[in-house]
């Protein structure tokens, strides 16, 4: 199927049609920020508005807080002990105008969750069953980096289908067999000619050649694990540091979990959270003895495994999509783009006042 | 605390708080006849309770 | 503020040239607009990296707990209360600090400022004495400092520092005419089933990822309840009752000693206002007690005395 072209008020209309095919999400604004949220008739989508929404979309696919087995207790029961999966459905979702960082982030996690030889059921039943409709940034944010990061503002991987947003009108193009069936579901919009896609095509040369490139991560690569494990600057960096969970909880691309009981009378749940290793107890053994015992060590962990652990495993990319959440969002202003300097031994930008 | 949980939405007459010596027996079964009574006046508690983890 | 902050890299520098302190506790510029980031300075020719404008309105009391060498630190009224909590608490000694007072006019609500101009992306803050100017793509705008301030900010009565060792400038003139409580008082007229959605609502967005609690000079407990997990006290989840019982068990560990600093407040990245449960404390505990805490290294503080007239009402 070619792109396609829909007037702004007749892509959300048609995506309205979709109500009986997917459970559709759209950024919507809620106080002062976004949220991906279901659309319904009287949602007001606010894809002209917005620059992202605080909480990344991960959650979609990957919720906060996730009910994996239940069992019961109860000695007369015959299933007494007995873990069960609890049962779910996954039926066929789509997130419409997230953004490509976003969408980068899931490709990163499924290395985590999708591998050879674990799948995680959840995880993977949950990103199957979803279509990622992407919305190209027309304005970045100063705090974005996806570049640097290996990906770009209109960047395809990870995407099903992306928008352009060409001021009245969207080109939609499908990237890949799922995407394609989505856009085969939705009724409406004309078929785009070579002028509109040279306009959209002009449009995201635009963006990418004024994104910064201020961030220098081949350095980290080859350099050996110990020497910036033993920097002296985590120090430093660590100071203002809260060891709050803002950092990694808003971060599309963080993918830790804890796994807790919660038992009611004879009952009870297997849950899995979202954990973070900027929390003390993230590595907290049974003995009681804590192998991150102090700040520094959780900060540097979170950095190491980004930028180093994750590229001496994988060899492709970072455990980072330079979305930029927490630089906006750190409440001390820790900033990721001065520790990626520092760890490639550059100087950080911020000097002085 | 007492102050604060009815702040926050806990219906006054749920919590109670007498100071009652080994010796006053008297006092405690009066006080745990008026504190039932104003228990059940109220009906079941709905203010902080959990029947099972509210999760996906 | 330009003055503000040449005084205070000298100070830092006199001090840590002649040995008062080992390391100086300040901020310095954020790499965001008005988001300002805590720093430790440990020699004068790092003293330059100091900043000081309306965007320092974390706790820097919080850097303290269990810090052993000779310190010196900036405190604004709320700080000097916070550090003062922290001494009577023993957390760490009145002879270890220089404190160095900064008479306070409030911190600018950064998510008031960027609601004013319709979160378009602000690259750039300016202050003057009553005014800031933020600069963005497109648009530049003005505004009253005082239209913008903290919530706490807005209905702070000790904006001088309580206890300093030398005080930067000439202290400030307290607000006036504050209505400390209003906040607190309309919520009491409430009904009980409102009180009750209205605090549910109030945190419904958490993600219990404790900024709020890290960010506050109180909370230095080594093993805090909601990590326990022998016994554990809370759920770990995002239940609802459950992010409830951490609010409240937050704030009741807080009854007495909250100086309504702000820090919790600002540091959230969902906005909430969590505020509203330890300021029902503060305001028990003046009503009730006559105490506001952090003014006084002397007086011991309601939770850990007893007195005869204590108020009792509740007990049968
Ligand atoms: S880096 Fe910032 S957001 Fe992350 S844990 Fe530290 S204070 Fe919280
Ligand atoms: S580390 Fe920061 S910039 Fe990178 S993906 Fe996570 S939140 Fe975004
Ligand atoms: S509870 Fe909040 S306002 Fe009170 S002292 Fe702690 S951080 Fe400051
Ligand atoms: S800082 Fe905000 S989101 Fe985080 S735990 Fe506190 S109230 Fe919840």
């Amino acid at each position: 199927m070619g792109d396609k072209i829909f007037t702004k008020q007749g892509w959300v209309e048609s995506l309205r049609g979709l109500a009986g095919d997917y459970m559709v999400f759209v950024p919507v604004k809620e106080g002062d920020m976004y949220a991906f949220r279901h659309l319904d008739n009287d949602t007001k989508v606010a894809f002209d508005d917005y620059h992202n929404t605080r909480m990344s979309p991960k959650s979609i696919v990957y919720p906060q807080s996730e009910r994996m087995f239940e069992y019961s207790l109860d000695k007369q029961d015959p299933d007494c002990n007995i873990l069960k999966e609890v049962p779910k459905t996954f039926a066929p979702q789509a997130i419409v105008g997230i953004r490509p960082c976003d969408a980068h982030a899931f490709q990163i996690s499924k290395r985590n969750f999708d591998t050879p030889e674990y799948r995680d059921p959840w995880w993977v039943q949950r990103y199957e069953a979803t279509t990622l409709i992407g919305l190209g940034c027309n304005s970045p944010r100063s705090t974005c980096f996806c570049t640097a990061m290996g990906g770009g503002p209109f960047d395809e991987e990870g995407l099903d289908v992306l928008m352009f947003d060409m001021g009245e009108t969207y080109l939609v193009r499908a990237l890949t067999d799922k995407g394609e069936a989505f856009l085969g579901k939705l009724n409406g919009g004309r078929s785009a000619d070579k002028t509109d896609r040279e306009a959209a095509l002009r449009l995201s040369d635009h963006v990418r050649d004024g994104m910064p490139d201020v961030v220098p991560v081949d350095p980290i690569r080859n350099k050996e694990i110990k020497d910036i494990f033993d920097a002296s600057f985590w120090d430093d960096v660590a100071f203002a540091c809260l060891n709050c969970g803002t950092c990694t909880f808003l971060c599309p691309a963080c993918w830790c979990f804890d796994v807790q009981d919660e038992v009611y009378g004879r009952e009870g749940d297997r849950i899995r959270n979202w954990d973070s290793c900027m929390f003390p107890l993230f590595t907290l053994h049974g003995s009681g003895h804590n192998p991150r015992a102090k700040k520094f060590q959780r900060v540097r962990q979170r950095f190491m495994h980004k930028f180093k652990y994750y590229v001496d495993k994988f060899d492709d990319g970072f455990q980072c999509t330079g979305c930029g959440r927490c630089v906006q969002f750190c409440p001390v202003n820790i900033d990721i783009r001065d520790v990626l300097r520092l760890m490639s031994d550059e100087p950080p930008v911020r000097l002085s006042a | 605390m007492k102050n604060l949980l009815e702040h926050t939405g806990l219906e006054p007459g749920r919590l109670h708080f007498s100071w009652i010596s080994s010796a006053e027996a008297t006092k405690f079964v009066k006080v745990a006849k008026e504190v039932s009574a104003a228990v059940r006046a109220l009906g079941p508690a709905k203010y902080l309770v959990k029947r099972r983890a509210e999760v996906v | 503020m330009i003055e503000l902050t040449e005084k205070i890299r000298d100070i830092a520098k006199k001090l840590l040239k002649d040995g008062t302190v080992d390391v100086f506790i300040g901020y310095k510029k954020g790499s965001v607009p008005m988001m300002n980031e805590p720093v430790l300075i440990r020699n004068p020719d790092e003293a330059d990296l100091l900043y000081w404008d309306s965007n320092c309105g974390l706790n820097l009391c919080n850097y303290l707990t269990g810090r052993t060498d000779r310190i010196g630190i900036l405190a604004t009224g709320c700080n000097s209360r916070s550090i003062v909590t922290h001494i009577i608490e023993n957390q760490i000694r009145r002879d270890q600090l220089y404190i160095v007072g900064i008479p306070c006019t409030g911190m600018i609500d950064h998510r008031a400022v960027n609601r004013a101009v319709g979160h378009r992306e602000i690259t750039d803050i300016t202050e003057s004495d009553i005014t800031f100017t933020v600069t963005g793509k497109g648009f530049q705008e003005t505004f009253n400092k005082a239209d913008y301030l903290q919530g706490n900010c807005k209905v702070c009565r000790h904006r001088n520092p309580v206890e300093y060792d030398e005080m930067i400038g000439e202290p400030v003139e307290e607000q006036k005419g504050i209505e400390p409580y209003s906040d607190v008082k309309n919520i009491e007229k409430m009904s009980c089933d409102d009180k009750n959605a209205f605090f549910r609502r109030l945190i419904d967005k958490c993600i219990r990822c404790y900024a709020c609690r890290n960010a506050c000079p109180l909370c230095y407990c080594p093993t805090c309840f909601v990590d326990e997990s022998r016994p554990q006290w809370v759920g770990k989840s995002i239940d609802p009752t459950d992010t409830m019982t951490f609010h409240l068990l937050r704030a009741f560990h807080c009854a007495g000693r909250c100086t309504d600093c702000g820090a919790c407040e600002r540091v959230c990245p969902m906005g909430i206002s969590m505020r509203q449960f330890t300021r029902k404390l503060n305001r028990d505990a003046e009503e009730l007690f006559s105490w506001q805490a952090g003014l006084s290294l002397t007086e011991r503080p309601p939770l850990d005395t007893y007195r005869s007239d204590d108020y009792n009402d509740f007990i049968k």
